[in-house]
């Protein structure tokens, strides 16, 4: 009998739930951004058959070198859109890193 | 034999006893368990209404990065239709008027230098914040560079 009680007692217990909770934050990046660029500004020369001898001239009035770097009509053209590309690609990415960094590292958070 | 029932009744009784000891630690355990799982289930609702509120922040994200990917397909398409408007040939305008459209490459040269120093995160001016008029806009980037600016 007290066998029997001692194992009604004991082994048809009701287990202690225990709930697990595992809140390990991951530190923050907080890498800096990149410093804005800050470009040079260029001078575009236009250089035709009628006016070469005359921009040479003033080149060399200028002590400059009396050379320049060619680019066709459409080349120029070109060289527009590409830069345009970039500049986008630039600013998509750019902005990519902002809402990742808005959706990852609020600023409410950093304060906690 | 009387000694063996009263062993058996004191044996009863001490089981008794601790068997109502056992089910006073269990209810005890039970309490604490349901205060436990109602704690859970209000954490729970509070994930599901953070996860809601993440989902509601992606889609917004998505949507300002597609907005911002539409505006610059526009100033791209704008700078073709600079380049070909009207059957425009930029080579027989630069011979025919070659000072005037080196004054106008340059001014577009600087405009689209600064075009790429705000997309790499150069902060707007005030003139450019405030710019609402053709003549005040940056015709390179109006998207990224002029945010008062309704094209009209």
């Amino acid at each position: 009998m007290l066998t029997l009680a001692i194992f009604l007692t004991n082994c048809s217990g009701v287990k202690q739930l225990s709930i697990f909770k595992e809140e390990v934050k991951r530190q923050e990046l907080n890498l800096e951004k990149p410093t804005p660029l800050q470009l040079e500004q260029i001078k575009w020369i236009i250089i035709t058959s009628e006016n070469a001898e005359e921009v040479f001239k003033k080149m060399e009035e200028q002590g400059l070198d009396p050379v320049l770097f060619g680019l066709t009509d459409n080349d120029y053209q070109l060289i527009a859109k590409n830069f345009a590309q970039i500049r986008n690609q630039l600013k998509i990415t750019n902005d990519i890193l902002d809402k990742y960094k808005e959706y990852y590292e609020p600023k409410e958070k950093v304060k906690e | 034999m009387r000694l063996f029932f009263i062993g058996i009744i004191i044996t009863s009784l001490l089981g008794a006893g601790a068997y109502v000891l056992k089910l006073q630690r269990d209810n005890v355990i039970l309490k604490e368990n349901a205060v436990k799982l109602e704690s859970a289930i209000s954490e729970q609702k509070q994930v599901i209404e953070n996860q809601k509120k993440d989902f509601a922040e992606i889609l917004e994200a998505n949507k300002k990065i597609n907005e911002l990917v539409n505006n610059l397909k526009k100033d791209l398409d704008d700078l073709d239709k600079r380049f070909s408007k009207k059957d425009r040939d930029i080579g027989k305008l630069a011979i025919d008027r070659t000072k005037v459209i080196e004054r106008i490459i340059n001014k577009g040269s600087d405009n689209a230098t600064r075009c790429i120093e705000i997309a790499s995160g150069s902060p707007l001016t005030e003139e450019e914040k405030n710019a609402t008029k053709k003549s005040e806009i940056n015709p390179e980037c109006p998207s990224i560079a002029n945010p008062s600016y309704i094209p009209y």
